[in-house]
């Protein structure tokens, strides 16, 4: 009987040991990407990593959540640089030149990674991914940015961070109008439909001008150069233009088509309000909050501040106030392949003097729980980039309207188009940007075309045929570079 | 026989060395920052050194022979010369009109002509970022005070219109630095010795002539330095010109400044950008020294 007793308390506490043991082990293996790089960092605590963030609200992450947040579980401070965008670029090259290990983490755009990994600016980030078991979380990144902005030559230089995207948004009342759609049947024999083509969206938008303006005009779009080239490379290659002949690298850019992207941009700004020529980010947007225009395409924030989400905090007071939350409508732009415009992936520098600290802070920010956090803080223009962010419950619920729009954005990362990324993009870029600003100021795109054209050839040649080959098919082979 | 004061003046004095040890670390600390950096760009303009990888290998004259074949960089050039014969005789004319007008004085003299010099106070940056939201074509006013003297509405597009950008670059830089002329101007007719106009005056000369035969010739030496100053200024001018167009549409105001800076810091081309530098100082050397001895300003 007292054997049988022992035998049993023995099988208890067996029991409840394996017990114990399963359920210690199951903590362990549940541990996630943000608790172990906190746990990993705790060692660093007191001491300091200094991050580079685009300025202004994107800065608003690090300086008011994220950084605060890691100080105090950590006990590590985060000190942000803001640069503006046009400046990134050249003060992490310049950083790096100088060796001064100022920056210990970054913001790079993807497409500016091949040259700054070919510089040495970026540290090589595999080891910690594995050592911080952090490649199983890299899966759930939405696969468009994932598999194309995280790797150089098959190795991870960068965390995707800010699924940016350009898609369509459209007033739902105008469209659903029925003496507009009565009056556009009559005239085009079909019916008034967000449009899928540019063509269908050249005669959309002139009729909503012709029946509504000055109140509201057809469309607007940012035209300013920097914004404007990125639309022209989405809409070129949906139009089936390609940037170059991957035989000759002889840049293709002025063929027909891209002389008809050209073109039709120019025809649009005469539906478009008076002066669209000189609008950035902020005159369009306040042009689409505001009731002005029936259609836009830009990043994703438009559709959260236009909705009301966020825009009553105080940071935001510069947001035109909403006229039209509840009626705007999403979809991708016409052909459907939108441009997956800029972006930000995270980054080690090469100079850091402390660059597994600054590993783990990426690790963290990146991590599936706290950029869930991190891309609905409504001021900081970090946009969705894992799948859980897309099915949020909570971003779900943030305005009703919030499903649909969270449904485009993933589609939009589903077909998006990349940047061009190639050696010195910028360059060609820059004559992109030249070019439209000349589009603007009324010179044939014809001419234009064939000058940008020019100068993308002399800049091959500068960097080497077949160097840029190499380069060229190396991005022009990703799934996102043109349309499938 | 020698004198003995005269051998004693003849003995050399002990040389003092304590204003050297003064002066010695000054003109270290100048040669250093001044003669290094510029030193270092000469051998730079001779190397393939971008911003993007490491070759810090010798090309020879290969910079400096592109700068011949770059037809951007001769565009930019002949911007900046426009901008400068524009800008410059309009500043001294509007600048010398200005200080003859406040040359008598007039109630309130002194409040006006501080209020007018506060244009050259301010950044140009900024100078120019002010002027390109008053020509914006949706906020701005000027196209809002143009619409109410031609009675209907306007809708120019000041910085983006291939025949508005520079009247609107020069309107900004005129504004701006007219008001440097001016004080210069008015400090030196200030100076002018009254007695000569007067007794021109009772010669029975007109206003013209006294102005033309007499005050000018007197303020000729600082309309001079004023003009020399302003002309290198404009030689390279930059800010204004990047706030308000940022050199386009496409390349049509971009200025050699501009264009050095894209080339360094977009572009990331360190050995070609010390190249067009030393071109730059090499044209405004010969330019410079042919207008100083022109007006024979060295006497």
């Amino acid at each position: 009987m007292q054997l049988l007793r022992r035998s049993l308390l023995m099988g208890v506490r067996l029991a409840a040991a394996a017990l114990v043991g399963t359920a210690l082990a199951g903590t362990a293996m549940a541990q996630s990407a943000s608790d172990r790089a906190v746990e990993a960092a705790k060692k660093y605590a007191g001491q300091t990593i200094t991050i580079v963030w685009e300025a202004g609200l994107q800065s608003l992450d690090p300086l008011n959540f994220s950084g605060p947040k890691w100080e105090k579980l950590t006990g590590m401070k985060i000190k942000v640089i803001e640069v503006p965008t046009a400046e990134m670029f050249t003060k992490i090259l310049q950083e790096h030149r100088s060796g001064s290990g100022a920056y210990d983490a970054l913001n790079v755009i993807p497409s500016w990674m091949p040259d700054l990994v070919s510089a040495g600016a970026l540290e090589q980030l595999d080891s910690w991914v594995d050592k911080f078991d952090y490649r199983k979380d890299l899966q759930d990144i939405s696969p468009m940015f994932r598999d194309n902005w995280m790797k150089v030559n098959g190795k991870i230089y960068g965390f995707p961070d800010d699924g940016d995207c350009f898609i369509m948004y459209y007033r739902k009342d105008i469209f659903a109008d029925p003496a507009l759609r009565e009056a556009f049947k009559a005239k085009y024999n079909r019916e008034m439909d967000v449009p899928k083509t540019w063509a269908d969206f050249a005669e959309v938008g002139a009729f909503i001008t012709e029946k509504m303006a000055p109140k509201t005009y057809g469309a607007a779009f940012f035209r300013d150069a920097p914004y404007a080239q990125f639309m022209f490379q989405e809409r070129f290659r949906n139009e089936g233009g390609k940037f170059f002949d991957a035989n000759t690298m002889k840049a293709t850019i002025n063929s027909d088509i891209g002389v008809k992207v050209l073109a039709g941009m120019r025809a649009e700004n005469k539906f478009m309000p008076p002066g669209v020529e000189t609008w950035g980010f902020v005159e369009n947007l306040a042009a689409f909050a505001t009731g002005q225009t029936a259609m836009t395409i830009s990043w994703p924030p438009y559709g959260r501040w236009t909705a009301g989400y966020g825009t009553d905090d105080k940071v935001m007071s510069w947001v035109p106030k909403t006229q039209i939350a509840g009626k705007v409508g999403y979809a991708l732009p016409p052909g459907g392949h939108p441009e997956l415009a800029a972006g930000f992936s995270l980054s080690v520098s090469a100079d850091s003097k402390n660059k597994e600290a600054a590993y783990l802070f990426i690790q963290w920010l990146n991590s599936p729980e706290i950029s869930t956090e991190r891309v609905q803080i409504p001021y900081t223009l970090r946009d969705p980039f894992r799948d859980n962010h897309y099915t949020d419950p909570y971003y779900l619920s943030r305005w009703p309207d919030a499903k649909y729009y969270l449904e485009t954005l993933k589609q939009a990362a589903t077909y998006g188009l990349l940047d061009l990324s190639i050696i010195q993009t910028d360059k060609y870029e820059e004559a992109l940007r030249q070019g439209i600003s000349r589009l603007w100021a009324g010179d044939d795109p014809k001419a234009i075309a064939d000058k940008i054209a020019a100068q993308w050839d002399a800049i091959t040649q500068k960097v080497g045929v077949e160097k840029q080959k190499a380069a060229y098919a190396d991005w022009a082979g990703k799934s996102a570079a043109y349309p499938k | 026989m020698t004198h003995p004061g005269y051998a004693a003046a003849r003995k050399r004095p002990k040389r003092d060395f304590f204003p050297v040890v003064l002066v010695g670390p000054a003109i270290f600390l100048l040669l250093l920052v001044g003669l290094f950096p510029l030193i270092y760009s000469i051998v730079v303009s001779f190397q393939g050194l971008t911003m993007t990888d490491e070759d810090t290998s010798f090309q020879g004259f290969a910079n400096y022979a592109q700068l011949f074949h770059d037809s951007r960089l001769w565009e930019s050039i002949l911007h900046t010369v426009i901008i400068t014969v524009v800008a410059l005789p309009l500043e001294v004319l509007l600048g010398l009109g200005m200080a003859l007008l406040l040359l008598d004085p007039i109630r309130g003299r002194q409040a006006f002509v501080a209020l007018l010099v506060l244009p050259t106070m301010i950044s140009p940056v900024v100078a120019g970022a002010t002027w390109r939201l008053l020509f914006d074509h949706h906020f701005g006013p000027i196209n809002e005070v143009l619409g109410w003297i031609t009675g209907h509405e306007q809708a120019l597009l000041w910085v983006v219109m291939p025949d508005l950008v520079y009247p609107s670059i020069l309107i900004c830089e005129i504004w701006q630095w007219t008001p440097f002329m001016f004080l210069l101007l008015l400090a030196a007719l200030t100076g002018v010795d009254r007695s000569a106009v007067e007794a021109a005056e009772i010669d029975g000369a007109t206003y013209w002539q006294k102005l033309w035969h007499i005050e000018l010739p007197a303020i000729q030496p600082v309309m001079i330095v004023a003009v020399l100053i302003r002309a290198l200024d404009l030689a390279r001018v930059f800010d204004v010109v990047w706030a308000l167009t940022k050199g386009g549409p496409g390349t049509m105001t971009e200025t050699v400044s501009i264009y050095a800076y894209i080339q360094g810091f977009q572009q990331f081309e360190t050995s070609y950008t010390a190249a067009i530098a030393f071109l730059i100082i090499a044209l405004l050397s010969v330019l410079m020294t042919a207008a100083v001895r022109k007006v024979e300003f060295v006497r």
